[in-house]
């Protein structure tokens, strides 16, 4: 592996019985980057987003970050995570716990904080994701928005160097989908090393480093968000951009 | 992996529990002190055993042989210590060793003099046939295809089978007089064959029945040991036996209980559902502790062993969810009676030692419903979003923190209403157990309608009693899952 990258795979291959979802995929990710990833549905890019902190099993290849090979069975997974953030499409709070203490219990059960650093450090977040004042109420009382900042504020929490989001925004109703957006083009800017898969076309050409386009399971085209939008390169690039633009 | 870890601390800890509870329980002697003696006896057989309503010989008429050894103890200076069984048991545990000698209006037969060193005869008693007092039926003849109902090992099960060639009628088996006399009285069977002077206790005291036959295969009865054992024991028994006919106090004992004042257990006013409740309230009270204290200790044993299932249940280690899923499928699909029998009677033979009737109750309701508790918890696991999991483990939480942390609490406020209606049917279960002889409130109620034969009245009694205590526990979980939801 290489230590210039933050993330590094490695001709990955995933399959579901005979139906092969990921073709060998291999990509590089350095420090404080943020990559988008984007394409039809089915096309591979969540599952392969899901392969990097082994919420799916890859059948063969290799995923490092931070040096560790995620696809090695003998890596401890536990720890690794801990350093990779991830947000999910449906937000998965957890609904037996107050908002701050959905943010408290990694860091109070895995950094050793007392629960007053935790609450302390949890408000912190609340407070940059904007939801202060949420500290004490159920999830369920919030809106999707809210939910997704809040899911955002848990993930930071444990103080991550790559933050992964599963389509964060797909779930929102649209007018909540700026605030949610706004949080993460603020952590971007702060040097975030970040893998987003997206609909989001405005989000990926505004803050994007690099846009991946995934087509059936393989990385049918990449570069900067100039390069993809303005001057794609293959056919299927430019038939997915033109049915996602030109609605 | 930790899961595995503390898993196995926790089955081990289970494990650890029930073998003490055994080794405790095994502690009691089973031989007692010189010249102190076990003697066997029925569960009952009147006029020859008469149980009070707690199942003991402890009353002031507990049966013509009771009272017979009482007083040939006395007079020949020695103890002995009772031990209650079924006719059939007290066969077996002679045999075994378990018992001294054996009593319980036993005929003495010449198939039994092969294995039993019989006392002197003290009484003479034949079989006679029974019907309902409203039967037409008046000889053997007439019960041509019909049913015949008799208790199993009894000369009147001996007689019926020699006869039912010839007459063509079928014979239906009972572990109990009560219920085989209900039986007749009720018209499922058209006769009863039983020794005389049993039938007509139980006619004398309430069991609308009648005696049509003359008593034949008149038979004497004794008390036994085992064939060359004993020796001591049955020559101070004969000697007993002979200084009372002598002396006359043989025949005031029997007449005492076929014509004297101990011939009917209840005066006829004391029959009405309240007289019956005040006359039992010792026992019925005592019969429902037992219930409840079963069901209480039973449900724990069973929610931890089903937490136990479930939580293997949905572990990623297949070796772990297989075992669950076969546990649960050979317990589930069991009758509990049988798991009841399986280790009531058929363990101890292999583990080499008894196991007490509460412990073998206990355990019973721990595997069955423990089984099903398994179930409901694996189901409440299974029924938390998968996104719970997969949240919880991207934050880099271990499998057994985000079991306990977030998924065991989401998961426990789905199965809640589960397992609130399975400890209802595991209070109701536990009149299962009767069948073992655990002296809970149904097996009460069997004996003191043994005694009384006040079948309907005190089944409604006991019915009631059911119905009451379920619906108490009923609000209270209402209550319980308002408080939680």
């Amino acid at each position: 592996m290489d230590k210039q990258y933050k993330v590094q795979v490695k001709d990955l291959h995933k399959s579901y019985g005979q139906n092969e979802v990921l073709k060998g995929i291999n990509l590089n990710v350095k420090p404080n980057e943020v990559v988008c990833m984007i394409g039809p549905s089915g096309s591979g890019k969540s599952t392969f987003l899901r392969c990097l902190n082994r919420l799916e099993e890859p059948n063969s290849g290799h995923v490092y970050v931070d040096g560790y090979d995620i696809a090695d069975k003998r890596t401890n997974i536990d720890l690794v995570r801990q350093n990779i953030g991830m947000v999910f499409q449906h937000f998965n709070l957890f609904p037996n716990m107050s908002v701050a203490e959905n943010i408290m219990l990694a860091p109070v059960q895995l950094k050793k904080m007392t629960k007053e650093e935790a609450r302390a450090a949890a408000l912190k977040y609340l407070d940059i994701v904007g939801l202060k004042d949420k500290a004490d109420v159920r999830p369920t009382t919030l809106s999707g928005g809210q939910k997704q900042r809040v899911a955002i504020a848990r993930a930071l929490a444990m103080k991550p160097d790559v933050m992964l989001f599963d389509e964060p925004t797909s779930a929102l109703d649209p007018e909540m989908v700026g605030d949610v957006l706004g949080v993460m083009k603020q952590l971007a800017k702060e040097g975030m090393t970040m893998i987003v898969v997206t609909h989001e076309m405005g989000f990926a050409k505004q803050v994007a480093d690099r846009v991946v386009f995934f087509h059936n399971g393989v990385i049918q085209e990449q570069g900067t968000p100039e390069e993809i939008f303005d001057h794609p390169q293959q056919e299927e690039t430019k038939s997915f951009l033109d049915k996602v633009l030109n609605v | 992996m930790m899961s595995k870890h503390w898993l196995g601390k926790v089955l081990m800890g289970l494990a650890l529990l029930v073998g003490v509870g055994l080794g405790l329980s095994a502690q009691q002697p089973v031989h007692a002190a010189e010249k102190t003696y076990t003697i066997g006896t029925v569960d009952s057989f009147e006029p020859f055993e008469i149980p009070n309503n707690r199942g003991t010989y402890t009353s002031k008429n507990p049966g013509i042989e009771i009272e017979m050894l009482q007083q040939i103890a006395k007079h020949e200076g020695f103890k002995y210590k009772l031990k209650v069984m079924s006719f059939d048991a007290t066969l077996t545990a002679l045999q075994a060793g378990q018992i001294d000698a054996t009593m319980g209006g036993m005929s003495v037969t010449s198939e039994r003099k092969a294995t039993i060193d019989f006392t002197k005869s003290y009484y003479s008693s034949g079989v006679v046939m029974a019907v309902a007092k409203s039967s037409k039926i008046t000889k053997l003849s007439q019960l041509k295809g019909k049913t015949v109902a008799v208790k199993s090992g009894t000369s009147g099960a001996i007689y019926a089978k020699k006869m039912a060639k010839k007459y063509h009628f079928k014979v239906k088996y009972y572990k109990t007089d009560n219920t085989m006399w209900s039986d007749v009285q009720n018209g499922n069977s058209a006769a009863t064959f039983d020794d005389e002077p049993v039938l007509r206790y139980g006619i004398r005291n309430g069991m609308k029945l009648k005696v049509v036959t003359k008593a034949v295969d008149s038979q004497p009865v004794a008390m036994g040991v085992k064939k060359g054992q004993n020796q001591e024991l049955l020559a101070k028994l004969n000697d007993g036996i002979t200084w009372m006919k002598k002396t006359g106090r043989m025949q005031k004992l029997i007449n005492k209980y076929t014509k004297g004042s101990a011939s009917s257990a209840d005066s006829s006013s004391q029959r009405t559902i309240w007289a019956l409740i005040k006359n039992n309230k010792g026992a019925l009270w005592d019969g429902l502790v037992e219930t409840l204290e079963l069901t209480v200790v039973g449900a724990v044993l069973a929610l931890a062993f089903g937490v136990i299932l479930g939580v293997m249940g949905i572990a990623e280690n297949r070796l772990l969810t297989g075992l669950s899923s076969t546990l649960i499928y050979i317990f589930r699909g069991m009758p509990m009676i049988v798991l009841a029998f399986f280790i009531y009677i058929g363990m101890p033979s292999v583990i080499g030692q008894k196991i007490p009737l509460f412990t073998a109750g206990v355990i019973t309701l721990m595997l069955d419903e423990g089984a099903y508790v398994g179930a409901i918890v694996k189901g409440g696991f299974e029924a938390v979003d998968r996104g719970q999991w997969e949240a919880a483990r991207s934050l880099g939480l271990p499998y057994s923190k985000a079991l306990v942390k977030v998924i065991m609490p989401q998961g426990i406020k789905i199965m809640i209403p589960s397992l609130v209606n399975q400890f209802i049917i595991t209070l109701k279960d536990t009149s299962i157990l009767s069948a073992i002889g655990v002296m809970e409130l149904t097996q009460t109620g069997t004996v003191i309608i043994s005694r009384n034969m006040e079948g309907f009245k005190m089944w409604l009694i006991i019915a009631v009693i059911y119905v009451v205590i379920i619906t108490l526990l009923t609000w209270l979980s209402n209550y319980v899952q308002r408080k939680v939801g």
